[in-house]
């Protein structure tokens, strides 16, 4: 028999705030065990929820871009269970009127178009963190991540394989990453996803027995583990090896096996009730425009814009919208210079080596787009030479600076005093006869080296074809 | 009998008491239970900064019933407190007897309206949203209310002035403009018409309440009897709310953090619940159990939904009520006294008792308590009430 | 109320009572739904339910991070801990 795949997927993203949802500690990720963590983060009494407009902000901007409705009005609730990792033992989502609802999401596949739909997205914070402790047989409770702002984006059971999953993981990966509502990194947990999956014979529309993994951490796990569940599945269907029931699973990637969770876990009335404390958020017009203006192109309208009206190669077009800051950088950049593939060249080729080197991704470049432009402009305009201006380059990834001020500063500007150069030179090739010799002996390389050493002399501040016409006619004098 | 849960000499000219629902940075704050015993918070209320802002001194903290929730503070776990054989609860009997200004306590289910009926003092529980709740132990935050105690309307007043305004760590508040409403000095409207609450006095002593409307008559007051059948809808709307927010605040103290823990486990669940088995009073466990069961995904609809409909239907009465009168007139208790004997026989009294001051809880209405009685008005209208309180205060005794 | 049902909530809310309180809330429980069934005669069919006392707007808070607090005095009363980590028993993965 023929099977299908009836596979929803829940994915929880942390947003890109500084703090927490309801109080004010940082909501970064990498700080010492509980550093980042405050009297109701480790659910002691008497503090009071007070909502981070910023996640609301988010909330919204996930749910335009993802086309969903938004509710005008949107409560937040409580939600009951015991584990160590929830400080309160409850935690604060939105279960009776979640920011979004009936949201959608084109994915491309192999098999070609197809829309994926969204049910809702809700707002809520994070648990902490378990590390559990061989030696004394205990575990370590960590309450930095308590409270951190996650929205969770509900699907409906539309995907039907693997790759559509990877598809629209990916999709929301780029556009939630575009308009900065996070980072989005599955290594550091700030995506993560419950699939929910069933099979059924071919062309039924009966669903078949479901179960859940939790908290899968990377698309590749993700893969391997709906691979693994689709054939546990069929092959209790088709040899009768277990009785498929209705449960939660946990994915060993190591093994490449999953196993069912202990009931303790997952049994449990989490009796959900508004929370008195969270009065209703009111999304007016004002504050709902707001949003709205401040919405991303999509990736794919900025490519096709750069490539139809710009008259960058696909290539680059490509290379620069897989990242909103490159997209940010570049825009600016050549608003400044009027240079689109000067623009595009530094930044898909230099930055992207500064960021290499600095171990960071296209997401974290921060220089100031405008300064680029000027940068580009003083090359073009031989202002700068092009390995001072990389220099230049280097400089401000450290600090926001003036490259013209930098520049001057650090004797960076190109000299226009052909007598001064004529000098260097001069000295440069009556220093070295032999190189002399061997150019008019034919050896071009030998023309280099002598240009390498004028360069060298004059600290990089020439015009290479001014230095190249005088080294020429000096090397001939001689 | 246990006062004070933790107290400091004071040789200040002011000085007040908060209750041990009320969090202090210097002084211990256990909500009456074992399970905070001995807790020290690492932020002060905002109402204690306030007090201490206007020259105050907190002097102690007074014992409460575990989590505020009976029916004069004898379920603390420090013990019950009593004046000559009969309950009322910590706060009203060191404002009475000592040299404080008053006491700042947190109602949540009438235990502090009650004593101070008990103890021939003034309360003022006022407008929900007008006095801060940052730093207080949390109950059921829906209706709960930072309120004042004291021997005198003037008294009360001033302390109500002090801790009054808004504060945006409390996300419940209203504009300090609205707050405002509330303080001496305030533009009000007299009270010329108030309602008895008949379906109310019929089941309670009525000795208090015929006093109070002598009182009135004598003073011009026109004073009508309605029926209020909708208000005996309080007590078990509110008990299922408050119940229902408890069990969720309450279940944070869990021996992992702070607090109690056991030292008979081997593991997690063994910890959490040896550890709230052996801290917990029976009347919290019974209350954490009801309100647990009125959440549950079965009972949720018919219970705390409906709960939620009665709130509304009753504060529709209210302010149908308000349309033609200036405030209502409702007994504090069924009996003016109440001893040991009394809870021993029957844990859950407050449960009942709560019939009679429900009503202002479940509403957020201002209630104020004087001569024995309540006079719940329209939300703001403290001024008004105050000033016939203080008017019954000189010519009513 | 029955006790099977007042097992699942003394599971639930990690509390163990013996039988004679049991039987205690159970009567508690009872009489409390008895009470609250009282409420089926008010008509709520069209009522919106009511959260929050006062029609007040919430607030919201500008993202701003500020730290007010150590580890150190927040763990200051905390039953157990670990190198800066809350410690309980460990928890079977």
């Amino acid at each position: 028999m023929k099977y299908e795949t009836v596979i929803g997927l829940e994915v929880h993203v942390e947003l890109a705030t500084e703090s927490k949802i309801f109080c004010s500690c940082s909501a970064k990720f990498g700080a010492e065990q509980n550093d980042h963590v405050c009297p109701a983060c480790c659910g002691m009494p008497g503090m009071l929820p007070i909502v981070n407009k910023h996640v609301v902000d988010l909330g919204m901007t996930a749910g335009m871009m993802l086309n969903c409705d938004i509710n005008r009005t949107t409560t937040f609730d409580k939600k009951s269970y015991y584990y160590p990792d929830l400080p309160c033992s409850y935690q604060t989502t939105q279960w009776f009127a979640p920011i979004c609802v009936n949201g959608k999401v084109k994915i491309n596949t192999s098999k070609g178009e197809k829309f994926i739909r969204i049910k809702q997205i809700h707002m809520e914070e994070d648990a902490g963190k378990l590390v559990h402790d061989d030696w004394t047989d205990t575990s370590l409770v960590d309450y930095n991540r308590t409270s951190v702002p996650l929205i969770e984006i509900v699907s409906q059971p539309d995907l039907s394989s693997a790759e559509e999953v990877l598809a629209y993981l990916e999709r929301l990966r780029d556009l939630l990453r575009f308009a900065k509502v996070s980072d989005c990194r599955f290594e550091q947990g700030s995506m993560r996803c419950d699939v929910n999956l069933s099979i059924r014979p071919e062309g039924s529309d009966k669903l078949g027995v479901r179960t859940e993994m939790k908290n899968m951490n990377s698309l590749s796990a993700i893969e391997r583990a709906i691979d693994y569940e689709v054939a546990r599945h069929i092959d209790a269907l088709e040899n009768h090896t277990e009785e498929l029931v209705q449960e939660t699973r946990r994915w060993d990637d190591v093994k490449g096996k999953s196993y069912a969770m202990r009931t303790k876990e997952t049994a449990g009335d989490y009796r959900y009730f508004p929370d008195p404390n969270i009065m209703p958020v009111v999304i007016d017009d004002e504050w709902f425009d707001s949003i709205k203006a401040s919405l991303p192109e999509f990736p794919e309208v900025k490519k096709a814009k750069y490539i139809e009206e710009l008259g960058l190669s696909e290539y680059d077009a490509d290379q620069l919208t897989q990242s909103r800051a490159y997209c940010d950088c570049f825009e600016a950049a050549l608003a400044e210079s009027g240079m689109a593939k000067e623009s595009a060249n530094w930044i898909i080729s230099d930055c992207a080596k500064a960021l290499n080197r600095r171990q960071e991704t296209a997401d974290m470049l921060k220089i100031n787009g405008k300064a680029l432009g000027a940068l580009i402009k003083l090359v073009s305009e031989d202002k700068v030479g092009r390995a001072n201006a990389k220099k230049i380059l280097d400089a401000m990834f450290e600090e926001d600076i003036d490259p013209l001020a930098y520049a001057e500063k650090n004797g960076f500007i190109v000299s226009n005093d052909t007598g001064a150069i004529e000098a260097v030179v001069k000295a440069v090739v009556d220093a070295d006869p032999k190189s002399v010799a061997d150019f008019k002996g034919g050896k071009e390389k030998a023309l280099m080296a002598l240009f390498g050493k004028c360069m060298k002399e004059l600290k990089g501040n020439c015009n290479p074809q001014v230095l190249r016409e005088i080294l020429i006619e000096c090397i001939n004098k001689a | 009998m246990n006062l004070y849960i933790d107290k400091k000499d004071s040789a200040a000219a002011k000085n007040v008491v908060v209750d041990d629902m009320i969090l202090t940075k210097d002084l211990a704050t256990t909500a009456g239970s074992k399970m905070l015993e001995g807790y020290k918070s690492l932020f002060a209320a905002e109402v204690v900064e306030k007090l201490e802002g206007a020259g105050y001194t907190v002097s102690g903290k007074a014992n409460v019933g575990e989590l505020a929730i009976d029916l004069a503070g004898e379920s603390s776990y420090f013990g019950a407190t009593e004046v000559d054989g009969k309950l009322t609860n910590a706060a009203s009997v060191i404002v009475k007897n000592e040299d404080v200004s008053g006491a700042v306590v947190l109602e949540v289910n009438g235990a502090n309206m009650r004593s101070a009926a008990f103890s021939d003092l003034v309360l003022v529980k006022p407008t929900y949203g007008t006095v801060s709740r940052y730093g207080t132990i949390p109950a059921a935050c829906s209706g709960e209310t930072v309120s004042v105690m004291a021997k005198t309307v003037a008294q009360a007043h001033e302390l109500l002035d002090t801790v009054a305004g808004y504060d945006c760590k409390d996300g419940t508040m209203h504009a300090d403009e609205k707050c405002a409403l509330i303080k001496s000095g305030a533009e009000f409207a007299p009270i010329k018409k108030v309602a008895i609450a008949k379906s109310l006095c019929d089941t309670a002593d009525a000795s208090k309440v015929d006093a109070f409307k002598a009182f009135l008559e004598k003073a011009g007051v026109e004073v009508t009897v309605v029926d209020a059948e909708v208000l005996t809808a309080a007590s078990a709307a509110w008990s299922a709310l408050m119940c229902a927010e408890l069990c969720n605040n309450v279940s944070r103290y869990d021996g992992v953090k702070y607090g109690y823990r056991t030292k008979n486990y081997k593991n997690i669940d063994e910890l959490y619940t040896n550890s709230r088995t052996e801290a917990f009073g029976m009347l919290l466990k019974s209350a954490i159990l009801y309100g647990s069961d009125a959440l549950s995904t079965s009972n949720y609809d018919k219970v705390y939904d409906k709960g939620l409909r009665v709130r509304r239907v009753i504060s529709e009465y209210f302010a149908s009520l308000f349309a033609e009168y200036d405030a209502v007139l409702i007994p504090v208790a069924s009996k003016n006294e109440y001893t040991m004997a009394d809870v021993e026989a029957d844990r859950y009294i407050s449960f009942k008792e709560n019939r009679f001051t429900a009503p202002a809880m479940i509403t957020g209405l201002p209630a104020v308590v004087v001569g024995g009685v309540q006079l719940v008005g329209k939300a703001f209208s403290e001024n008004a009430l105050l000033d016939l309180a203080e008017k019954y205060e000189k010519e009513g005794k | 109320m029955t006790k099977e049902v007042l097992l699942r909530l003394e599971s639930e809310n990690q509390l163990a009572l013996d039988d004679a309180q049991r039987d205690e809330i159970v009567a508690f429980m009872d009489a409390q739904n008895a009470e609250f069934e009282k409420l089926n005669a008010i008509d709520t069919e069209n009522v919106e339910r009511m959260v929050h006392v006062m029609p007040i707007l919430t607030v919201v808070r500008e993202d701003v991070m500020q730290k007010n607090f150590t580890r150190d005095e927040l763990q200051a009363g905390a039953p157990e801990t670990m190198d800066g980590y809350w410690q309980v028993p460990r928890l079977v993965e």
